[in-house]
């Protein structure tokens, strides 16, 4: 499938088949991130059900206004790069890398709010070992937090190939948006777990 | 060996021939190998799965004394047997000279496995084997080589993710397409295993510990499915090689 994907002709939106968007192995990539990051959530609920008050008393500790703006940040970021795709698709590269690059913004934005998440935890002693709520969340904020930095590494691929003067390759765009979007469900899954699970 | 014999034809008596005959016996290695280093770290010497982080002192030297014989049989075997990773390690970086990549690829991946196999199988070796070398020793100084072994067996993280990312890197970039991009992925798995277990020097129980439901059991099965991904992708690799091509030293 990967072969075929890259023997297509560079831009042929027409022969496009819509049924699988991006290639296949990235496909393989998100379904098994995905079932990665099922075995720690059922890992988590599974310690959350033995310990279900230290997780509520610690959960409000956690800044409420932080997640949300962070799962907005990266919804808008998921919309800028499904635009992107649409434009690359539309063989409009210059409003494609435009979108990619807000897309950027998003991910850099998302990062500082994270930063300063942990830094007014951190300065308030609620560190990774201070009980296994706070262990969980440390450790699914910063697995994810190395998604969006990967995810920053793949924007930065899909702008370097929407500047490739000949060949340039649409369904590469789509896996990176695909990308992106598997960040995004990932951090509304952790957002509801660690956040607002009452 | 009989999946060489239709990619080996009338010049097989030449060079090239005789060079893919070199690569099976070299991919031969890998099913012995693996199955030898899962009875040495798995019935052997126990440290897989490894035992709880939260052992009393008493209990470790217990530990050491029950299977004392079992360790010292294991890791003298390992210690005979650990060359032949390299054999494999330079399969793979074979397959990676015949990709489109710069050498330094194959150059980092050898290097990567070759300073890993100190703290990922060779220290937690020697350190179980000083603690079984002298049963009388003060406890707590076994139950030193106990942390000591098992820290470092599960949590050397560098540079296996190193390995593992330069090895995705690669397999993108590559433009003669050695190996699918769905290895790559995989391999990108790797390195998120390697990131959760950095918790394992902090806590000695729960999931993040060196016997952890993530730490450890999640990252061994992942470690499972890429090690079987990798034996199939190489194999289909020299399957599809040619006999004569030449690839750069």
């Amino acid at each position: 499938m990967t072969a075929e994907a890259r023997s297509r002709p560079a831009d042929a939106p027409a022969q496009r088949t819509p049924a699988l968007p991006g290639d296949a192995g990235m496909w393989v990539f998100v379904l098994g991130d995905m079932v990665i990051f099922g075995v720690y959530f059922i890992v988590f609920m599974v310690y959350r059900g033995h310990e279900q008050a230290v997780f509520l008393a610690s959960q409000r500790h956690l800044s409420l206004a932080s997640g949300a703006v962070n799962t907005l940040v990266l919804l808008a970021g998921s919309r800028f790069a499904a635009l992107a795709v649409a434009a690359a698709r539309a063989g409009d590269d210059r409003r494609a890398s435009r979108l990619i690059g807000w897309c950027g913004i998003c991910g850099v934005a998302f990062l500082l709010v994270k930063a300063r998440e942990w830094y007014s935890l951190v300065s308030a002693g609620r560190t990774v070992t201070r009980n296994n709520f706070y262990m969980f969340y440390y450790a699914f904020t910063g697995v994810h937090l190395f998604h969006v930095l990967m995810g920053l590494v793949v924007l930065g691929v899909m702008l370097a190939e929407l500047r490739r003067p000949a060949g340039r390759r649409t369904w590469l765009i789509e896996a990176g948006a695909i990308y992106w979007h598997m960040v995004d469900l990932l951090w509304i899954i952790l957002f509801a777990l660690l956040y607002l699970m009452r | 060996m009989t999946a060489a014999s239709p990619a080996v034809p009338a010049v097989s008596a030449g060079r090239g021939g005789r060079r893919l005959l070199d690569l099976w016996a070299c991919w031969w290695v890998f099913p012995p190998f693996y199955t030898l280093f899962g009875i040495i770290f798995v019935p052997l010497t126990r440290v897989m799965p490894p035992p709880s982080p939260a052992k009393p002192t008493a209990q470790i030297v217990l530990f050491f004394h029950a299977h004392a014989l079992t360790i010292q049989i294991g890791f003298s075997v390992l210690m005979l047997a650990i060359g032949a990773g390299s054999v494999l390690n330079g399969l793979v970086a074979y397959q990676m000279r015949r990709m489109t990549v710069d050498p330094v690829f194959a150059y980092t991946y050898i290097a990567t496995l070759a300073v890993g196999a100190i703290p990922g199988c060779l220290f937690c070796a020697f350190s179980f084997l000083a603690a079984t070398f002298r049963p009388d020793r003060d406890p707590h100084l076994i139950a030193l080589c106990y942390d000591l072994g098992l820290l470092t067996f599960v949590g050397s993280l560098g540079c296996f993710a190193t390995q593992y990312l330069i090895f995705a890197i690669a397999i993108f970039l590559d433009r003669n397409k050695i190996f699918p991009t769905w290895l790559a992925y995989i391999s990108i798995w790797q390195v998120v295993t390697e990131l959760v277990a950095i918790p394992v020097f902090i806590f000695t129980g729960g999931p993040f510990a060196w016997n952890g439901a993530i730490s450890f059991w999640e990252g061994t099965a992942l470690f499972g499915v890429y090690i079987a991904c990798l034996i199939m992708c190489v194999r289909k690799a020299i399957e599809r090689q040619q006999p004569g091509e030449r690839v750069p030293g």
